[in-house]
């Protein structure tokens, strides 16, 4: 930075006459200097995510076999979707594994949090080692799981065995109830350090008076948690549903190499659908309208989700 | 790591960007070049051997240089999609089994070259022509079949008094019993996977008299007596014989559990012995290999078809040509196929008796399964809509979920629904 050494001028106080246009001076009006920082951004939005969102729109209206022209069918793939057995069980599979996660993760990390936030020795490192599920890739920590939820030679079962189950231990990818259990379990797994380490970053800014106060008033542990603690985190609980809500349902990953949708359908959700009516029956439009009808419940669960927090706040 | 090594690593780094940078890109300055895209293969020799024989043997012998692009199993689909969408990327490509069908538009037409090939080689297999030719034109030039057998540990069979592998399904059936109340169940894939799963449920549905739409590529006719039959003997024979997992597993799974020990008969290709006989000779010792066994209608085997491919956008087509046709010839094919023994089989009948079949005669059945090998859609030609019906894993999850405990009758009327949207839009 330069030191400035000519007198500021004052605008407004006197009249002079309107200076020659000059670039720096320009550019350092306000109003242009913000609309440039933006148009970086703003075109990095545009070409990665609005481009693929209007084209993916395009694509749901058009029936559009992989590297054959498209030609415009109106909402006839969404007809098509609705009258897909496989879609409507696609639909509450995604909604299932979205709720039971998300709430899962919601109560779990905010213990987690909660149980992070005390003093003991080692707690830095405690911390730090409660992000590995969220740091390890998803593909390489699936692949593990896969091995552990194997039912001849896994940990699971060798410990339920163990304990005394008969041999040999439940089928937990062959069972479609079983199958949906341990999807959600894992995602619990990976998404909960996200909660836990954001919610412990809110927690550390209540400030401690208020705590304070409310013992002297008399108030307990539950109380103060139930009366201090919750309001003051609403704010930060509602932005990391949000974003959970959106990742859980617009997964892939871990279902894709865990079960890929299997058994009978019993995994399958929107994204592996759309991705293998797509890539995998080459019908780019017919995916595109699977994966697009995402975005109407999606929308739906926000507003909701948003709507309700505001509320009780 | 100390800081040495890492002001190492940088120096490399560094050194090896900059020879990258002033290397000249793709070699068209120097002369012509052909990019041929090819899956990784299972056989890491099979690619090694194109790499550093057959193209350089090419570029001496005519100047034009060959560049083996190998890309992930499992990604070639996607990198095919990617290549007919913006029109540039390869000139040749491998397809696998439903390739053709899907991006055949964009494939220059082969036929004549196919004949020449055809008279030359002793002819083609009928199961090799079905894969790759659409609407009477041959998309791409057959290069092999991975079929799908039955694999079976001959000493556990023994152990139940059978030393040969079951003729029929029924047979094996009642095998299967004996040998899972000794604790030696059988394991075949019933979820979501590639290959295993099909592998075994279409010619199973064939061999009963079963099919998923008529000749037409039109008339749905998996209702029937037959797929009835097909799909309540697949229930009994998972829960008599099977582990309640395979509802769930993918392709790795069986080779797992056979590496393990816990299965003693699956449905695979040539993988399973020659990765035994790599890393577990015991297991290798005892592992043997079958036709698939015969219903009341006959024996199946699923065509895993491999076939390569020019884009008719690529600007050295005529070259391409020139260059499978080279490729295809016994002199350098033969050495090909030899490289892999005969985890690839060939589909013209010229290499029906090669000395690739005497490396391993325990393979010799994938040689005789190809005259009844088809695809998924059979007795249809093939069609995107035999793809879809595939992607969407129709016939398997029938079987799958009869075998989970639900009415033959429900699970036939739910393929229908699906497959009457499939054929019928």
């Amino acid at each position: 930075m330069t030191i400035r050494t000519e007198p500021i001028a004052i605008g407004g106080v006197r009249a002079r006459p309107r200076q020659p246009f000059s670039l720096p001076m320009w550019l350092d009006r306000e109003s242009v200097f913000s609309w440039l920082m933006m148009a970086l951004p703003l075109m990095f939005l545009a070409a990665l995510v609005g481009y693929p969102f209007f084209y993916g729109i395009l694509l749901s209206l058009e029936n559009r076999p992989v590297a054959q022209p498209g030609t415009f069918v109106g909402l006839q793939n969404f007809v098509t979707d609705f009258h897909d057995p496989v879609f409507w069980r696609v639909a509450f599979n995604t909604f299932v594994y979205t709720g039971a996660a998300t709430l899962l993760k919601m109560v779990g990390g905010l213990g987690l949090a909660l149980a992070m936030n005390q003093a003991f020795r080692m707690k830095n490192l405690v911390r730090a080692l409660l992000l590995l599920p969220f740091i390890v890739p998803t593909v390489l920590s699936t692949v593990a799981w896969l091995w552990m939820l194997d039912p001849a030679f896994s940990v699971v079962n060798r410990l339920l065995i163990g304990l005394g189950m008969p041999k040999p231990g439940p089928s937990w990818l062959g069972n479609p109830v079983l199958a949906m259990v341990s999807i959600i379990a894992i995602n619990t797994w990976r998404g909960l350090p996200f909660y836990g380490i954001t919610l412990l970053a809110g927690l550390q800014t209540v400030p401690p008076e208020l705590y304070e106060a409310a013992t002297i008033d008399g108030a307990g542990g539950w109380q103060r948690f139930r009366y201090v603690t919750l309001p003051l985190l609403k704010p930060i609980i509602l932005i990391v549903t949000l974003f959970s809500v959106i990742f859980t349902f617009a997964d892939f990953q871990l279902v894709y190499v865990l079960t890929h949708g299997g058994p009978q359908n019993a995994t399958h959700l929107f994204a592996t659908y759309a991705f293998d009516i797509g890539m995998g029956a080459g019908q780019l439009g017919l995916g595109a309208s699977v994966a697009l009808m995402m975005l109407p419940a999606l929308a739906l669960l926000i507003v909701a989700l948003t709507l309700y927090m505001r509320r009780s706040a | 790591m100390s800081g040495r090594s890492r002001r190492d690593f940088l120096k490399v780094a560094v050194a090896g960007a900059g020879a990258a940078a002033l290397m000249p890109s793709g070699g068209r300055a120097a002369g012509k070049t052909i990019t041929v895209l090819h899956e990784s293969s299972f056989i890491p020799p099979f690619d090694e051997y194109i790499k550093t024989t057959l193209a350089q043997q090419y570029e001496k012998e005519t100047g034009i240089r060959i560049v083996y692009e190998v890309t992930a199993v499992g990604s070639l689909p996607t990198r095919i999609a990617t290549i007919t969408e913006t029109g540039s990327g390869a000139d040749v490509t491998m397809n696998g089994l439903l390739q053709v069908i899907q991006f055949g538009d964009k494939y220059v037409d082969v036929t004549d070259l196919c004949k020449e090939i055809g008279e030359k080689s002793g002819g083609w297999y009928d199961a090799g022509r079905e894969a790759v030719v659409l609407d009477g034109k041959w998309k791409a030039v057959p290069f092999c079949n991975i079929g799908q057998l039955m694999n079976w540990r001959t000493d556990w069979f023994k152990e139940v008094g059978v030393t040969k592998f079951p003729d029929t399904w029924e047979e094996l059936y009642e095998a299967g019993k004996k040998l899972k109340a000794k604790d030696h169940p059988f394991g075949f894939e019933l979820g979501h996977g590639f290959g295993d799963n099909h592998g075994w449920l279409y010619p199973l549905l064939w061999s009963y008299g079963g099919a998923e739409v008529d000749k037409d590529g039109k008339t749905v006719v998996i209702d029937s007596d037959e797929t009835a039959r097909a799909v309540d003997f697949a229930r009994k024979f998972f829960k008599d014989t099977m582990l309640e997992d395979c509802l769930g597993w993918t392709d790795v799974s069986n080779n797992k559990a056979w590496m393990s020990e816990q299965i003693s008969c699956t449905n695979n290709a040539e993988s399973i012995l020659w990765f035994a006989k790599k890393e577990f000779p015991d297991i290798a010792k005892v592992t043997d290999q079958a036709m698939n066994p015969q219903g009341p209608k006959g024996r199946f085997h699923m065509m895993g078809a491999i076939s390569h491919s020019i884009f008719n956008f690529s600007p050295v087509k005529e070259e391409a040509t020139a260059f499978m046709r080279w490729l295809m010839d016994p002199k350098q094919l033969g050495g090909w196929y030899a490289v892999a023994d005969s985890y690839y089989q060939p589909t013209l009948h010229a290499y029906d008796n090669a000395p690739m079949w005497d490396v391993e005669p325990r393979n010799k059945p994938y040689r005789d399964a190809m005259s009844t090998a088809h695809l998924p859609g059979w007795p249809a030609p093939a069609s995107r809509r035999m793809a879809e019906s595939v992607a969407k894993y129709v016939v398997v999850d029938m079987f799958a979920k009869a075998c989970a405990g639900t009415s033959t009758k429900d699970v036939i009327k739910t393929a229908e629904a699906q497959l009457k949207q499939i054929y019928q839009a």
